[in-house]
């Protein structure tokens, strides 16, 4: 184990590692069958939303039920824009735009409620998203629904449908996990998890609750837009049934098992939430809630930091079974670490 | 004039459904300081129950009794097998947690019931069978039942009248009880300070589940007086939810009387709303309490009826 992380501390290590990951992804969906590139196609597209949901939820503390309202609403702006024939590039922008305006809405009026109001008012976005978008018939298309395809593939690339949306979806998704990754680093990143830990502490520094609650929630609204968009480009197809409360709830699970608070973590969040209904439904399409509760109940109660510090936990239970062999109880570096990281979603 | 009446009093009851619901939250949020999400899906299940025993022959008033017995033992075993282990802790992690159980009871509720609509007999309609009550339903408590009698020129349904009066009923024995009985008194004590009434004998974790279990039973009445109405399915609260969150929201967690006259307010403007605007409708009704939240919060930063707290470092 030591020697494994020595080596990452290299910094030609490092960049091996993500040029080798590159190429994976480069060449994937060249040689894999057209389902899988599918799959790894919309993995991309929730895990934008994940990340979204992970910034105002994981970083900031925020519980936001409504995130899919943001999805939804990307995706039926960007089916808009493409049955207009406007630029796609201006579609694209649009896309983000308008779910962050409208999340900037919600939160300047939601986020000067203390505690769990915010989650009282984003658990009404997709109920009322969904009547809303039915009867909004000349844009949306009612119950419906809109096809909008953009991404059939141009001919001097001879790719196939599924890999040409595979390039475009996994390549914007690239682009804004580095973004997000960038920003919950940087200033302002701090900045939220400050607020998150301590709202107080967090004004006498001079950071603004209200204003950093504002900011989270708009960057997350603006991340499931373009979350939305990507959905369009993955699915060419939208719904009132895109933003229904389930999918939002899903959501939650998918971030919650990822693992709140870690970038790595909305990745496999998205990977869950893709995966699992699969799983659920090859079984029984009418258990699939019930897993999803099982399983977010199990996580909870098992493994609060989500699927990303299963191997620290394991770690933690290998020390504790070698220190109890040899009869000792010496607290260890590591151990402290995983702690800290499970206590991340508490706090 | 006479529509406006009968829509008010319409309104009425549908607010005091909306109100029932709310005050099973604000009765979990003053014993353990969380939101409970799943208080409609533990509802919907409780209604189920009901629906379960009149099919087997059981007379109406007998299986909502054994409803909200299932509902109170429902309340306090989620209590004390589930959320025991996150009180006390962080109440985000808590409230995911009652996210997970709405997700888990409503799919159990589909994968026993499935998800179709099921008509639910009324227990002010005297007299009519689940079948006969689906015709003389219309959408969300707007209906023109035989049932009714005529004031000022305006016709008002029975049930509207007796939904609002038995949810009052149930509030004032709910204030008779938290007052006058030793047991409200322990439950108030406990909700303000655990550790003291622990030291003072109280059995703490005892009335956590009492506290649950009461509030599930409540919301198992909403579910049977809502049913009706709105059919037999695992969403069917799912709306309710929205707008009893709304009046908690506008009336203030801590004043049940603010939630109550929020609830009502919210019902009768929806219902106002819905007839007299003619783009809202029916079916964006539910829009009404969240554009009314909307405008609250951002005109009036500290809500309703909200104060500025201080908070220690």
């Amino acid at each position: 184990m030591g020697s494994l992380s020595s080596l990452l501390e290299k910094r030609w290590v490092v960049v091996t590692l993500w040029v080798a990951l590159a190429i994976v992804l480069i060449v994937a969906p060249l040689v894999l069958p057209e389902q899988t590139n599918q799959t790894i196609t919309q993995i991309g597209v929730f895990a934008v939303a994940v990340l979204g949901l992970n910034i105002v939820m994981g970083y900031n503390g925020q519980i936001n039920l409504g995130q899919i309202f943001f999805v939804g609403l990307g995706a039926y702006v960007a089916a808009w824009g493409v049955t207009q024939e406007w630029n796609i590039v201006l579609v694209f922008i649009l896309s983000f735009l308008v779910p962050g305006i409208a999340g900037l809405i919600v939160s300047l009026a939601a986020s000067r409620l203390k505690g769990l109001a915010i989650a009282m008012v984003t658990i009404m976005l997709p109920l009322v998203g969904v009547p809303m978008s039915k009867r909004l018939e000349e844009f949306t298309g009612g119950s419906q629904g809109i096809y909008a395809g953009f991404t059939t593939p141009p001919e001097w690339s001879g790719l196939a449908r599924d890999q040409w949306q595979y390039y475009v979806v996994v390549s914007i998704t690239v682009v804004v996990f580095i973004l997000g990754a960038n920003f919950v680093r940087g200033k302002f990143g701090r900045a939220i998890e400050i607020v998150r830990d301590n709202e107080s502490v967090a004004s006498s520094m001079g950071i603004s609750p209200y204003r950093y609650k504002v900011l989270a929630f708009t960057v997350a609204s603006m991340f499931g837009g373009v979350s939305g968009f990507l959905y369009l480009a993955a699915i060419s197809y939208t719904s009132p049934e895109t933003m229904s409360f389930v999918h939002s709830i899903g959501l939650i699970v998918a971030m919650v098992v990822g693992g709140a608070a870690s970038i790595v973590g909305s990745l496999l969040g998205g990977a869950y939430y893709v995966l699992i209904p699969q799983i659920t439904n090859a079984i029984n399409p009418n258990l699939t809630s019930v897993f999803q509760g099982i399983i977010l109940l199990l996580v909870l109660f098992l493994l609060p930091g989500g699927l990303v510090t299963l191997p620290a936990t394991i770690r933690r239970l290998f020390r504790k079974m070698k220190t109890r062999e040899r009869g000792g109880t010496s607290p260890s570096k590591d151990s402290t670490e995983s702690v800290t990281k499970d206590s991340q979603l508490k706090k | 004039m006479g529509t406006f009446i009968q829509l008010v009093v319409d309104g009425l009851a549908l607010g005091s459904i909306y109100a029932a619901l709310a005050l099973a939250i604000v009765l979990v949020h003053r014993a353990t300081g969380l939101i409970n999400f799943s208080q409609g899906a533990m509802a919907v299940l409780s209604t189920y129950i009901a629906y379960t025993a009149t099919k087997m022959g059981i007379p109406l008033v007998l299986a909502i009794i054994i409803a909200i017995i299932f509902s109170f033992l429902l309340g306090a075993v989620i209590e004390r097998v589930i959320m025991r282990r996150f009180e006390g802790g962080n109440a985000d992690t808590a409230v995911v947690v009652t996210i997970a159980l709405l997700t888990l009871i409503t799919g159990l509720s589909g994968w026993i019931w499935s998800y179709n609509f099921y008509p639910f007999p009324s227990l002010f309609a005297f007299g009519t069978t689940a079948e006969t009550a689906v015709d003389s339903v219309t959408f969300l408590g707007i209906e023109f039942s035989l049932k009714t009698i005529t004031i000022l020129g305006a016709v008002i349904s029975v049930k509207s009248i007796m939904t609002t009066l038995t949810i009052v009923l149930i509030m004032i024995l709910l204030q008779v009880m938290f007052m006058k009985t030793k047991l409200g008194l322990s439950l108030r004590a406990v909700s303000i300070n655990p550790q003291s009434s622990a030291f003072s004998g109280i059995p703490v974790g005892r009335m956590l589940m009492v506290g649950w279990g009461l509030a599930a039973a409540l919301g198992a009445i909403a579910g049977v007086l809502v049913a009706p109405s709105l059919q037999l399915s695992p969403g069917m609260m799912d709306g309710a939810l929205v707008y009893a969150l709304a009046a908690i929201i506008l009336g203030g967690v801590d004043s049940p009387l603010g939630v109550v006259i929020a609830a009502w307010a919210i019902g009768v403007l929806e219902n106002l709303a819905a007839v007299y605007v003619s783009f809202i409708g029916y079916d964006l009704k539910i829009a009404v309490p969240f554009i009314l939240i909307l405008v609250v919060l951002i005109l009036r930063p500290q809500g309703i009826s909200g104060t500025k707290t201080v908070e220690r470092v």
